[in-house]
């Protein structure tokens, strides 16, 4: 079995959506390389179905000019061992059971008995998951996941009760716009906005750990929602400046950690530096704080003014914890 | 431009490219000095082509740098999925395969022979029998066609398994394929079954997801395989970024577990290099290719060894021995108000993996180190800065590092001289 495979590959897939029309037409041939392939596939693709000199003969061009499919029934859509094999390690994560009611989860078991898991759990370990992660077997959690997910899917408006960060039980009507799940945490979140008076009030993330309460009112949010709008809401005014200086192999360490934010980099050919401006989420900026702060003196948190602030603060209030008790410091430091 | 094709038959070359435009986003065409520009131009092409939208270019005194800015917790698919949808392959491949699909699919148990007659009598494409043979044992391979022995000869047939049928009988599962599609690991074979079904991922985003090391998936079933079988591996690795290495190395390894990191995203190889005679974790993102060897025939006793050893390991880092041998645990003790800042107090149990942490005082939180490398717990610990209240034990090297560290950015944000405030 082979995860690179043309069986999987773009092409083949364009070719078989035409094939299950039967009949088609250049400008179909046209418009599915256009949806189905990569951004040059036009310029190797349509010579390859449509009949000429260079196809692979899977059309005939009719004499109303159409094009007709030589085989004869739509082709298949069939699951291959790679992709069952992939659905049987699924089926030992605890995660599955968010998705999935006992007698489907038996019903998938039964159709894969034979098939030998692509992984095993124990094969993977992952260093740094954190001791306490979303208790994906507790009842409440997963008939609160499905009925979040479900308002996803059908935009109705919840009246959910949960309780916030900051340990405040909190209630309100709110609709749901999409799941997230964090690998860091081992948690997943929905994004919502809060209603107030049937309209929007503010822009959330609920932990579904953290739900108490969830009712459905049976009223659907009918307004077009866009997540650009929702995530722009969300997003930092000026980007965290940092100076990065190659020291440690701080560059490769950086942007290989920050690989996952939006970000422009600018290298200076001289000292090897780099200036790194990171986009971010305004109510992760604790968060981007301190794993800024992991990489010492390495790196330098240039602006925005109130980000640099924050940084000088915590080493302050450091450097007077370690004068006050560690009597290392005095000796020990440079 | 001549010669250039979308389709790929291996991505060792892309892969080493698109951590270049991922990571460093910051390198001018003639940075790519380990290939021709040739190379640079068909890379960056075929990565326009599958991540075109999150590509940027920068105009700088160097010239024009080519990088790739997404944040990749707000789009619902990892783009770089297409890099395993581009192999290429020849114009019998596809014929054969929607021909042989389409011959199976209206008769049950059909011998080669028939097969090849029906090729020729029904579609007009006369095939050798070995070809045709070829490709059905490729297929039975894949789980895509079923052989049995019918006397003498082989007869085929179609599996039965439909990814629709699947989906329509097993409720719940369209939207974990949705979900699964996009996690660690193999997350592209889940959207692989997405893709034949034109479906796409309406509901998941992943926060803080590190789309490029999909890549590395490409060397996890050989490597499971060595695991599995108790064999070893050779690598080939990527020449160093940073290192004056232009040309890769091989080095071997006996795997024993894949390490992964949900705070980076990094894969490693984690077992006994018999090179260095120790326990190693080989990052997956610097292995170029991987080569299954013999067995080990050591292999119960190192496995012992390893698992005692990875108990041990605050990350990946398996250390030195003769760094960790007589040393006495290291002992950190932190300040926090477990009323006002039980989140310090949270966040630390919920953080300090094979760590033990006590209360010690009032305010006082003690956290004991046992690891074999107590450098990678100090980048953890820099997250607490302006909380530690003492750092102990140890060797004397980490804890002067730590403080010179505190010292120098004290001076780098100190108070009224801070002139750096954009």
């Amino acid at each position: 079995m082979n995860i690179f495979s043309e069986l999987y590959g773009a092409y083949f897939r364009i070719a078989a959506k035409l094939l299950t029309l039967g009949t088609t037409d250049d400008k179909t041939v046209r418009e599915a390389i256009f949806r189905g392939g990569f951004r040059d596939s036009i310029l190797f693709l349509p010579q390859k179905l449509i009949p000429g000199s260079e196809d692979w003969g899977l059309f005939r061009r009719e004499k109303d000019g159409s094009l007709r499919r030589v085989t004869k029934n739509a082709p298949p859509r069939i699951l291959t061992g790679l992709q069952k094999s992939w659905l049987k390690a699924k089926l030992s994560d605890p995660r599955i059971r968010l998705f999935m009611e006992e007698d489907a989860l038996a019903e998938l078991e039964r159709r894969l008995s034979g098939t030998v898991p692509l992984y095993r759990q124990e094969q993977f370990r992952t260093t740094d998951r954190p001791t306490e992660h979303d208790p994906y077997s507790d009842p409440e959690y997963i008939a609160n996941f499905r009925k979040i997910l479900r308002a996803v899917k059908d935009r109705s408006i919840l009246e959910i009760g949960f309780v916030s960060g900051k340990k405040n039980r909190i209630f309100g009507s709110f609709v749901m716009l999409k799941m997230e799940y964090s690998p860091r945490n081992d948690r997943f979140r929905v994004y919502c906005y809060q209603l107030k008076g049937g309209k929007i009030s503010d822009s959330g993330m609920i932990n579904i750990g953290r739900i108490r309460s969830v009712r459905d009112t049976g009223q659907v949010f009918t307004e077009e929602i866009s997540m650009d709008s929702y995530f722009s809401s969300r997003k930092c005014s000026s980007p965290a400046v940092i100076r990065v200086t190659p020291e440690r192999n701080a560059v490769e360490r950086f942007m290989l950690e920050f690989a996952s934010f939006e970000k422009h980099s600018v290298r200076d050919p001289e000292t090897g530096e780099h200036t790194v401006e990171l986009w971010y989420d305004v109510h992760d900026e604790i968060e981007l704080l301190i794993k800024l702060l992991s990489f010492g003196p390495v790196i330098e948190i240039m602006g925005p003014e109130r980000l640099r602030l924050q940084a000088r603060d915590r080493v302050r209030r450091q450097v007077e914890l370690l004068e006050k008790f560690d009597g290392g410091w005095k000796n020990d430091r440079p | 431009m001549a010669g250039f094709s979308e389709l790929i038959k291996n991505f060792d070359k892309t892969r080493d490219y698109l951590r270049d435009f991922f990571i460093y986003g910051s390198k001018i065409r003639s940075d790519f000095n380990r290939k021709s520009s040739r190379t640079y131009d068909d890379e960056k092409r075929r990565a326009e082509s599958w991540i075109g939208d999150y590509m940027r270019y920068d105009d700088s005194v160097r010239g024009r740098q080519v990088s790739i800015s997404v944040d990749s917790g707000h789009i619902p698919e990892n783009p770089l999925y297409s890099a395993f949808y581009s192999r290429s392959f020849t114009d019998n491949d596809i014929r054969l395969h929607f021909l042989l699909l389409d011959i199976l699919s209206q008769e049950e148990r059909l011998p080669l022979r028939r097969i090849v007659d029906l090729l020729e009598s029904e579609y007009g494409f006369i095939f050798e029998e070995q070809t045709v043979r070829n490709k059905l044992r490729e297929y039975t391979d894949e789980g895509i066609v079923l052989a049995e022995r019918s006397g003498k000869s082989l007869v085929y047939s179609l599996t039965k398994d439909r990814a629709d049928e699947y989906l329509s009988a097993v409720p719940g599962l369209e939207d974990a394929v949705k979900f699964f599609s996009e996690v660690q690991s193999f997350g592209v074979v889940g959207n692989s079954i997405m893709k034949s079904l034109d479906l796409k991922n309406d509901l998941f985003f992943i926060k803080h997801n590190y789309l490029m090391h999909t890549l590395e998936d490409l060397l996890l079933p050989d490597l499971l395989r060595a695991i599995d079988e108790h064999r070893y591996i050779t690598a080939a690795v990527f020449p160093g970024q940073n290192s004056s290495e232009k040309t890769e190395r091989e080095m071997p390894l006996l795997p024993m577990q894949i390490f992964s990191s949900a705070q980076t995203g990094r894969r490693y190889a984690a077992g006994y290099a018999p090179d260095l005679r120790r326990f190693v974790a080989m990052r997956l993102d610097n292995i170029r290719s991987v080569k299954v060897g013999q067995v080990c025939e050591d292999h119960k006793r190192l496995d012992e060894s390893f698992r005692k050893a990875a108990a041990r390991c605050f990350g990946v880092s398996f250390g030195f021995s003769s760094e960790s041998a007589g040393r006495s645990p290291m002992r950190i003790e932190f300040f926090a108000d477990p009323i006002r800042e039980y989140y310090v107090i949270e966040r630390l149990q919920r953080e300090k993996r094979c760590c033990t942490l006590e209360r010690t005082g009032d305010h006082i939180f003690t956290l004991t180190a046992d690891v074999l490398d107590v450098n990678e717990i100090m980048h953890w610990v820099k997250t607490f800065i302006g909380r530690i209240k003492r750092v102990e034990g140890g060797p004397s090297s980490v804890r002067q590092r730590f403080y010179s560290d505190i010292y120098r950015m004290d001076k780098m944000y100190g108070g009224d001289e801070d002139e750096h405030i954009q």
